[in-house]
């Protein structure tokens, strides 16, 4: 390699002739010229520490780093700002979700001794306290190792319940005591994925059927399983893994990959209420899966968040042939969920993966592309600021 | 305790086998079943994709080539998602050096343009190393959601391999699925 100087060794050279400079100006100074004005204060020297994080703020999103690209990591940035604020170290493949008061965070991850092989561990790993640090780790039987879900993983809404979806050698769902610290059972659901929580201590799982598997504990925290009726049609336009749910009230959003909207209430008896279509809510024709229909579709990486005080459902949107649910949406379209109507269509700068909500008195609504993160009113849907960021793989945000 | 008759029909069943097999010749039948086990295809799996493989084309189909397996437009590849490994160092249906193959996968059908029809493709992941990186692709025509695994792209296809680091994605032939 040809020797050339080092940046930092011609900086420290051209402040070595600064310094000579000032040794010159010294002189002439004590040769009888005016002295200068009054030199500012020496400065003090410091001790390192940390920042103090008080939990995830209304205005905060924190979202994880794609796996395989970017190598994991859950990173939180403030909305008001577009400035990053924290980061907390993840395995690949991992999920997370924060506690109801948002000061605690939960990482779902899987580890091997020798990085890519040897001896597997699951765990749940705890961070929080007033500088986000790792508080411990829950060892888990297992769970699901896949591109990024929302749904792999949740908590009750009280907070005092974790669930993690697992898939080997069957599919279960472990029930995790948070304060206790310990699994407290792991959940058989046949033929069925994901977890939606409800109620206590309730979840509900989608089937490959169409149906939906209904989980919850008697009084001695036995868990009893039931399927419900077929609501969709699994093999032609079956619902999304990434539709929205909200664990307060119950009410899950399911959507199907041509936008027919399944709202269930969640509970020991699901209630279903009527499918509705996006496109006929904007005055389209509904989407099919009829060969060659260029249409509007929802699709993304998450593309659908749900505001629960207003009824707003958040939805990417973007022109394509059937089969196409994974497509970044080039236009977010506001639904209110009640009335089934079309009430705003917002074009994103750049075409977003992912979206999400605050749930506060102001929101702010987020678009995520694979470079950038777009912070927007969720009222007006006006860009406010925006920032680059790692391609990302999942999204929570504060308020929720 | 009472004995029922499917209880003593069991243990005669033991007994005989236990009399004429050696546990060394039990272990060597149950072996050779396991080594054999992905020469049989996944049947029920493959029967229920096989009904409701397309037959008019997809529209992936319509813009599908059949000549270079190193773009995410070839014919096999309507599904898939990841890495190719044609571009890392392996084939449409051999995985790179240095990574293993899961005896594992996900089925879908793709149509040949060639020929117009509909072909069972199991995506198999290629396993060990850090991920390729490299002709990166993602389809998903007739992908199913995750709840619905045996058809989808998005869980790690690395059982019983080694590692469960993803490297790339083959798209290996099965048959005809008409």
């Amino acid at each position: 390699m040809k020797k050339t100087a080092h940046p930092a060794s011609r900086a420290a050279g051209a402040a070595l002739s600064l310094l000579i400079g000032a040794g010159l100006g010294a002189t002439a100074w004590a040769s009888g010229q005016a002295p200068p004005a009054k030199s500012p204060p020496v400065l003090q020297s410091e001790t390192a520490g940390v920042t103090p994080f008080a939990g995830l703020s209304a205005h905060q999103i924190s979202y994880s780093a794609l796996d395989g690209l970017e190598g994991g990591g859950v990173r939180v940035i403030d909305g008001d700002t577009a400035r990053l604020v924290a980061s907390v170290y993840s395995s690949q493949y991992a999920n997370f979700e924060w506690s109801p008061d948002h000061r605690t965070l939960y990482v779902s991850e899987t580890y091997w001794a020798l990085g890519n092989r040897g001896k597997r561990e699951d765990v749940l790993s705890i961070y929080g306290g007033p500088t986000l640090s790792n508080q411990g780790e829950i060892p888990l039987p297992g769970r699901l190792i896949s591109d990024p879900k929302t749904h792999t993983f949740a908590l009750s809404a009280d907070g005092h319940y974790g669930y993690v979806y697992s898939f080997q050698p069957a599919p279960a769902v472990s029930v995790i005591d948070l304060p206790a610290r310990k699994v407290l059972t792991s959940v058989e659901i046949p033929g069925c994925g994901l977890v939606f929580p409800f109620g206590p201590r309730g979840f509900a799982s989608l089937c490959a059927d169409g149906s939906l598997a209904v989980a919850d504990a008697n009084a001695q925290g036995q868990y009893k399983v039931r399927r419900t009726k077929r609501f969709f049609d699994v093999m032609n336009d079956p619902v999304m893994d990434e539709s929205a749910a909200d664990e307060r009230s119950g009410l899950a959003l399911f959507v199907t990959y041509d936008g027919w909207v399944h709202p269930v209430h969640l509970a020991d008896t699901p209630r279903f209420g009527k499918p509705w279509s996006i496109e006929q809510a904007a005055g389209m024709s509904p989407a099919t899966s009829q060969v060659g229909q260029i249409t509007w579709r929802p699709g993304g990486q998450v593309p659908f968040a749900y505001e629960p005080s207003r009824h707003r459902l958040f939805v990417l949107m973007h022109e394509g042939a059937p089969w196409t649910f994974e497509e970044p949406g080039s236009e977010i379209w506001v639904l209110d969920v009640r009335t089934r109507a079309l009430l705003h269509r917002w074009a994103v700068p750049q075409s977003a993966y992912l979206v999400a909500v605050t749930a506060d008195a102001h929101p702010l609504l987020f678009a995520l592309s694979q470079q950038w993160l777009w912070v927007m009113n969720a009222q007006s849907g006006t860009v406010q600021r925006a920032t680059q960021i790692v391609t990302p793989g999942l999204v929570r945000v504060g308020g929720e | 305790m009472r004995r029922s008759e499917l209880d003593n029909w069991g243990e005669r069943l033991t007994r005989r086998l236990a009399g004429r097999l050696s546990r060394r010749s039990m272990l060597s039948r149950l072996g050779a079943l396991l080594v054999a086990a992905p020469a049989f295809p996944l049947l029920p799996v493959q029967r229920a994709r096989a009904a409701d493989a397309p037959a008019a084309g997809t529209d992936f189909s319509r813009n599908a080539q059949t000549h270079d397996d190193t773009a995410c437009n070839y014919w096999r590849y309507c599904g898939i998602d990841g890495n190719l490994c044609s571009c890392c160092g392996g084939g449409v249906h051999s995985c790179p050096p240095g990574s293993q193959p899961s005896p594992t996968s996900w089925i879908g059908s793709c149509i040949n343009p060639d020929d117009q029809r509909a072909y069972l493709i199991a995506y198999r992941d290629c396993c060990g190393p850090n991920e390729c990186n490299k002709c990166s692709c993602l389809n998903t025509d007739h992908a199913m959601p995750i709840y619905r695994p045996q058809a989808n792209n998005h869980v790690i296809w690395c059982f019983g391999t080694n590692s469960f680091e993803y490297h790339c994605s083959m798209a290996v032939l099965v048959g005809l699925a008409q």
